[in-house]
């Protein structure tokens, strides 16, 4: 896999949302107010609050009935504009698939990746325009028809006909994704290559943390920090680092929650992994580069390499290390053969695994990141990656589906629909570029794998004001800016700007979980729960209460006459 | 303003709506596809030859990919080629070579973007992978993929010539040359059983001869459209160039590949095995022999004869070859000035494109004695490696006599390094042969004088010598 898989940081991502959401809030009540004031006088404020007070109270008054029969009749609705005929494309995509789907040479495991990702990028990009399309004409067609007059005369509140909305074409979104997933699933259980279909697998990987050891053995920097990164060797993209062969160079993992539960059923430990190899001059050409496990208890000292084994580049190669195994010698200084179990003598008493990878050959390198070493537990069906990627698909149409809905309360559909459309192509796009301008920590670090350097990197020039003087006065970015006012106002609104693109961001959706549950399933890996699928469920539920509130104010607020 | 009712507008209207017609029915009529047929568009697409079917053959996927952009094309292509570049640097060789195919569909006659994609596919991706084998899968989509290109630009030379350059330096010129030329026989994908891979190796031919077919007809393609990837006079030398490469690699990797084959999964004993390395190195050398000799005809009578257009002097083109006769010489140059600026002119030429070396090495190594100093070096190198070491010193001795005698014949060979390699090798050999029978080297011997010139490289040679004894080259 070419992404590393962290746990969605729950805690923090809950501040964080607060304090979107309690800005966004601030800013929306702020303005309302003063609008208020602005066409009714001094009684403003006791308007706006009788107001905020009546919508608070329609909260505490919701109608499950009456939402669900708004929702019935928004499926409907959908369903007489022909939103199914979505079904007639993808049927259409599906039969000339194979125009586009050539090179059945390439290898099994890249043919299963090449098929899983047509499927679902397929669904996900044929669902996703229907669903924005209803949900962002519903309400206005509404509005213009005047059939929303007829709606809310009667008992049924504008909150709840927001919900309707929202709730029925997530009916009809899911409905339609959920017959494109399981036409989908039998399409590639048919079309795909013979050959590759013992690949159709969900792995469940047990990842470990990564660090290194330089060629001197030093595994601490001159800051005394634990070394994060090998040598790079001249990839563009450093999320590979590389280690030295025949030095003291390692890449060290660690694994938790590792005990006889993980072996395999002969009660072997399966270890996978991902390695690339470098060579630095021709070398045998007979073989691929070796490399070496070496097994390291810290808590006895106790080190035992194992076998030699030779890459297998960008195909993978998984090793079956017997729970009773002999260590061997060879490029690790340890001459004597001893008999070890690998779950007594090296798995600490907190379930620790600590494995040592050594690259053999002199002069060779052999390259990693993180994911790149794995334990193998069970492998479990393709089906279960599978659905839950299209859940994924599913939650990410919900997203769309109450933005949508929200935008659409206040402008017109044609406007809706493009600031929509816009929020996700930016979001798809443009949302890392802007994460590097605002300083966002994990965008800072995904922009340094390109920099040539494994920290994060330091946007340099500042804001919008000081990038145009620097132009114009033919400074480079590292020149410092001369001290006085100017330099401080000037700075001073950048940050403003830095501040509300800030907001911005953090506005727009991140669907980089939603597509991650794709690249798991592609790659052969089940779709995990702590790192994928939680953060899919936590950034659709950010986004429904916001969207139905924004949705339920603009709605409340507005003039229904106006078309 | 306008004092017309509603009905006469129509009609007006509609009048204009006919003239208009008029000129688009003209100008727009499709072609029934006989020649002249249809309107001025299609009739000057004619001409041009700019129709799809003029240009290749016919892609419906690309052409339907095209219609649903909704002339979103270069958008489309766009994003692609960013994606395929973030792709490369991903080393997400799946997603790239569907990228690609992608790509090409959407722009199948921009033959810069084929040359670039199958540059990428069969250099930059198969060297990103460690084990020969995938190394060679991804060369072979490399040449699948610009063969592909051919088809949709049948009038393209460049394309051809790209096509060659893989079958012929990349596969037989890279570092893994010894793995890539039996895998062109017998590939390692098991789906093959062994044998070639017909898409790519059609008839089982050495990828150096299947090269020279390639480069022909680039040849042939460039007299019709022209090329642009370099001078011309260098670009027509490639399917000369390629026959002598080919009779070069027999010295190098055609014993064992010839052996190998013959052998195939039997198991010889050791005088049957000594009986067949006899015969392929008997057959080889004549092999190679009839190899130098078609290479010195393509090269001095095909090649050298070509026509060449040279500005000789400011504002004068006139048309030359590289073997030039004295008497065309003058009667092309007319004055002794012009005489010499044109001599000056075929000499320039001749220098660009190495042709005197080349044409003295094949005149020398189509001779018999040449070939019997090679695989008698050959020879002597095999009874080394075995400590034979008396056999081995006669071939060695053998061969360093008939090399002196080339040299003898030859002198500008002192200075061309694979003949200082080959001779300085028989020399290395007989020298480690006397170390392990505890003679000395004696005062004279033959190539005395160029061992002790090119002392300098002996211990190069000497480096390749091993490597190739432990058949690592």
């Amino acid at each position: 896999m070419n992404f590393d898989s962290v746990p969605f940081p729950l805690d923090s991502s809950f501040l964080l949302w607060l304090i979107v959401v309690g800005s966004a809030t601030a800013i929306v009540l702020v303005v309302s107010l003063l609008a208020t004031i602005a066409s009714v006088g001094a009684n403003g404020p006791v308007v706006f609050a009788n107001e905020l007070g009546a919508m608070v109270g329609d909260l505490f008054s919701l109608s499950p009935r009456r939402v669900f029969a708004l929702a019935q009749l928004t499926f409907r609705e959908a369903y007489r504009r022909k939103a199914l005929m979505v079904f007639v494309v993808f049927a259409i995509l599906l039969m000339f698939a194979g125009w586009f789907l050539t090179s059945s040479n390439l290898q099994p495991e890249f043919q299963v990746k090449v098929y899983v990702s047509f499927v679902l990028r397929a669904i996900s990009w044929l669902v996703l325009p229907v669903v924005l399309l209803l949900a962002c004409w519903g309400i206005p067609e509404d509005i213009k028809l005047r059939s929303m007059h007829t709606v809310v005369t009667k008992p049924a509140r504008r909150l709840e006909l927001v919900l309707g909305r929202m709730l029925g074409y997530s009916f009809i979104g899911l409905a339609v994704l959920a017959v494109m997933g399981v036409v989908g699933w039998g399409w590639i259980k048919r079309q795909l290559p013979e050959a590759a279909k013992s690949q159709l697998i969900c792995r469940q990987p047990i990842h470990g943390e990564l660090s290194f050891r330089d060629r001197e053995g030093n595994d601490k920097d001159e800051r005394g920090e634990r070394l994060k990164a090998g040598i790079n060797v001249g990839d563009v993209w450093m999320f590979h680092s590389f280690i030295e062969g025949a030095t003291k160079a390692r890449a060290i993992w660690t694994f938790t929650g590792v005990g006889a539960h993980v072996l395999d059923g002969e009660g072997n430990l399966m270890l996978e992994n991902r390695f690339q190899a470098f060579r630095s001059h021709k070398g045998d050409m007979k073989r691929t580069i070796y490399f070496q496990y070496i097994f390291f208890n810290p808590e006895t000292g106790t080190r035992a390499p194992f076998e030699l084994k030779t890459v297998e580049e960008n195909r993978g190669r998984t090793d079956r290390i017997p729970r009773k195994f002999s260590s061997i010698g060879t490029g690790s200084g340890i001459t004597d053969r001893k008999s070890y179990d690998i779950i007594d003598d090296f798995v600490t008493k907190d379930g620790t695994l600590t494995v040592e990878v050594a690259c053999i050959d002199p002069g060779q390198y052999l390259g990693m990141a993180r994911p790149d070493l794995f334990v193998r537990t069970a492998d479990l069906p393709f089906e279960s990656g599978y659905f839950k990627a299209v859940a994924c698909i599913g939650m990410m149409l919900l997203v769309v589906i109450f933005m949508g809905v929200a935008v659409s309360t206040f402008v017109k559909g044609p406007v809706a629909t493009f600031l929509v459309f816009c929020v996700v192509i930016v979001s798809y796009s443009a949302r890392d570029f802007m994460g590097t301008i605002v300083g966002d920590e994990i965008a800072l670090q995904k922009a340094a794998q390109y920099s040539g350097h494994q920290d994060k990197v330091k946007l340099e020039g500042g804001g919008v004001l000081e990038s145009i003087y620097r132009i114009l006065w033919h400074m480079n970015p590292t020149t410092e800016l001369p001290e006085g006012p100017a330099t401080t106002v000037m700075k001073t609104i950048d940050s403003g700007m830095v501040n509300f693109l800030w907001l911005v961001y953090r506005i727009l959706p991140n669907f980089d979980y939603f597509t991650e549950s794709l690249q798991y399933v592609a790659n052969g890996f089940d779709v995990r729960f702590d790192s994928c699928v939680l953060g899919c469920i936590m950034i659709t539920l950010a986004y429904f209460g916001p969207c139905v509130l924004l949705g339920y104010f603009a709605l409340r607020i507005r003039e229904l006459e106006a078309k | 303003m306008n004092n017309l009712t509603s009905q006469q507008r129509k009609f007006v209207y509609l009048g204009a709506i006919l003239l208009l017609l008029i000129p688009i029915i003209g100008l727009g009529m499709p072609a029934d596809g006989t020649p002249n047929s249809g309107g001025s568009i299609a009739r000057l697409r004619q001409q041009l030859d700019l129709g799809e079917s003029d240009l290749g053959d016919l892609d419906p996927s690309g052409a339907a990919m095209n219609l649903a952009l909704l002339g979103l094309r270069g958008v489309a292509a766009n994003i692609l080629w960013m994606q395929a570049e973030e792709q490369k640097n991903h080393k997400d060789w799946a997603e790239l070579r569907i990228t690609t195919d992608s790509i090409i569909r959407l722009q199948p006659h921009f033959v810069k973007v084929w040359e670039y994609n199958g540059w990428n596919l069969a250099y930059n991706v198969s060297a990103e992978w460690d084990a020969v084998p995938d190394r060679y899968f991804w060369v072979k989509e490399g040449g699948k993929f610009l063969q592909r290109g051919v088809k949709r630009n049948q009038r393209s030379p460049d394309l051809r010539w790209h096509v060659g350059r893989v079958y012929g330096p990349k596969i037989g010129l890279s570092d893994e040359a010894r793995f890539f030329r039996r895998y062109f026989y017998q590939d390692p994908d098991p789906q093959f059983n062994k044998s070639a891979d017909p898409q790519f190796n059609e008839n089982g031919e050495d990828n150096y001869l299947v090269a020279k077919r390639w480069f022909a007809e680039a040849n042939k393609a460039e007299e019709q459209t022209r090329q642009t990837i370099m001078d011309r006079s260098i670009f027509r030398s490639y399917p000369a160039r390629s026959q002598l490469d080919y009779a070069a690699v027999l010295y190098k990797y055609g014993f064992n590949e010839e052996y190998d084959r013959e052998v195939g999964d039997r198991k010889l004993n050791d005088e049957e095995a000594k009986a067949l390395e006899l015969r392929v190195r008997e057959k080889l050398k004549e092999q190679t022999r009839q190899a130098w000799i078609v290479g010195l005809e393509d090269w001095t009578k095909k090649y050298g004869q070509e026509l060449f257009s040279v500005e000789y002097l400011p504002g004068v083109i006139v048309q030359m070859r590289l073997e030039m006769a004295e008497d065309e010489l003058k009667s092309l140059g007319k004055t002794p000035e012009g005489i010499a600026q044109l001599r000056r002119a075929v000499d320039q030429y001749q220098k660009m494109n190495n042709y005197r070396y080349w044409r003295t090495r094949a005149l020398c190594e189509s001779e018999p004695d040449t070939a019997e100093a090679h695989w008698s070096l050959f020879a002597a190198g095999e009874e080394y490696r075995k400590q034979n070491t008396a056999e081995a010193r006669k071939l060695a001795e053998q061969s360093m006599a008939l090399f002196e005698k080339t040299l003898e014949k030859y002198p500008e060979l002192r200075d061309e390094d694979n003949f200082v390699e080959q001779a300085v090798k028989s020399v290395l050999i007989w020298n480690y042969v006397l170390r392990l029978d505890g003679e000395k080297v004696p005062e004279m011997y033959p190539l005395k004088s160029l061992w002790d010139d090119k002392q300098a490289a002996v211990p190069e040679i000497e480096r390749r010598f091993e490597r190739d004894s432990r058949g690592l080259n």
